[in-house]
């Protein structure tokens, strides 16, 4: 039986909060919560301001709900069919700087980025190399 | 595909010393890629995960990492031979050195080791814009960070807007946004560059 999600698109991983590298100057992000071991998201609308900077619209991915800081979105790999429950703690993918990318696994294929994970969360879905990945997005 | 309680048996066992890599490939492949069950979520969304740690690494004693988080958090990670480690590339276990950053993934075990099951060392996956490109590599601006991305034969390969991952980095653009994703050279304001992701 197919499953149905809300959103539909590619989904990533980012770090935040205390972290090494380059990841050193991210900070915890726009609700000032996010740290890469917790199970956490960027989500692209949050705010008037982050949906200037992310414009998924711009990319014909229209709807995405306004939800603030500490909303619970669950996340699919399309991959895998393996799901993680997070929360919001920061604005973003940039959906606008890769309009039209894809991320496929076999025959699974999805279009723009809708969604951002820490790292903690990330490696319950999947493996950090992957980078980007098909996913489905429904309320947490 | 092995089941999740089976990984979380086999692990352990592995960090106790009880099993080993004969064991574990008795039991079917332990890749990254067959980690992800659909167990039970155990932290709730928004809290850590015990089951995950990031840090650098500040000792080893044989298979034993001492790892400092980034937020003072102490961890101790024991690699096993069914622990797969990436560093720009899949590798061994002999390749987690001092001053390494890292995230892990495993099973925290009663004594509080985490017995992991996967190893990313150095590994960023950065939004950045292309500056310049040379034969060696790039130069990328990461929020306002000078990031070089060194090319690495046989290794970097770009992926463009989705298509499967090839070394022809012709296509790629002064002034576009790409994903990086690369191994950080520690101590340093460079990376080696395992894949570019670019849209149209």
């Amino acid at each position: 039986m197919d499953v149905m999600y809300g959103l539909v698109g590619e989904a990533s991983w980012f770090c935040c909060g205390n972290a090494w590298g380059p990841c050193a100057s991210t900070g915890t992000g726009a609700c000032g919560t996010c740290h890469s071991g917790n199970f956490q998201h960027a989500w692209t609308n949050t705010s008037d301001a982050c949906y200037a900077i992310t414009r998924p619209d711009n990319c014909g991915v229209t709807g995405v709900s306004r939800r603030g800081c500490g909303f619970r979105h669950a996340t699919t790999n399309l991959c895998n069919g393996s799901r993680v429950v997070t929360s919001i703690a920061d604005c973003g993918p940039r959906t606008r700087s890769f309009c039209g990318e894809r991320a496929c696994c076999g025959g699974t294929c999805a279009s723009n980025r809708v969604i951002d994970l820490t790292p903690a969360a990330f490696t319950r879905i999947a493996s950090l190399n992957a980078g980007l990945i098909p996913a489905g997005i429904d309320v947490g | 595909m092995t089941s999740t309680m089976d990984r979380r048996a086999l692990l352990t066992r592995a960090a106790l010393g009880a099993t080993g890599l004969v064991a574990a490939s008795a039991m079917g492949s332990l890749a990254p890629e067959a980690a992800f069950a659909t167990s039970a979520q155990a932290p709730d969304p928004g809290a850590p995960d015990p089951n995950f740690a990031e840090g650098l690494i500040t000792g080893r004693n044989q298979d034993l990492l001492q790892v400092k988080g980034s937020d003072g958090r102490l961890h101790k990670i024991q690699l096993t031979g069914v622990t797969s480690i990436w560093k720009l590339r899949p590798t061994t276990i002999d390749q987690a050195m001092i001053g390494d950053g890292l995230y892990a993934r495993g099973v925290k075990l009663p004594n509080g080791v985490l017995a992991a099951e996967s190893v990313w060392l150095n590994i960023v996956n950065l939004d950045v814009m292309i500056n310049s490109i040379s034969r060696t590599g790039l130069n990328l601006d990461h929020f306002g960070q000078k990031i070089f991305g060194h090319v690495q034969e046989g290794v970097t390969a770009a992926a463009y807007n989705g298509t499967p991952a090839i070394s022809d980095l012709s296509l790629l653009k002064v002034g576009r946004h790409v994903q990086v994703i690369g191994a950080w050279r520690p101590g340093t304001s460079e990376i080696d560059i395992a894949t570019i992701y670019a849209a149209n």
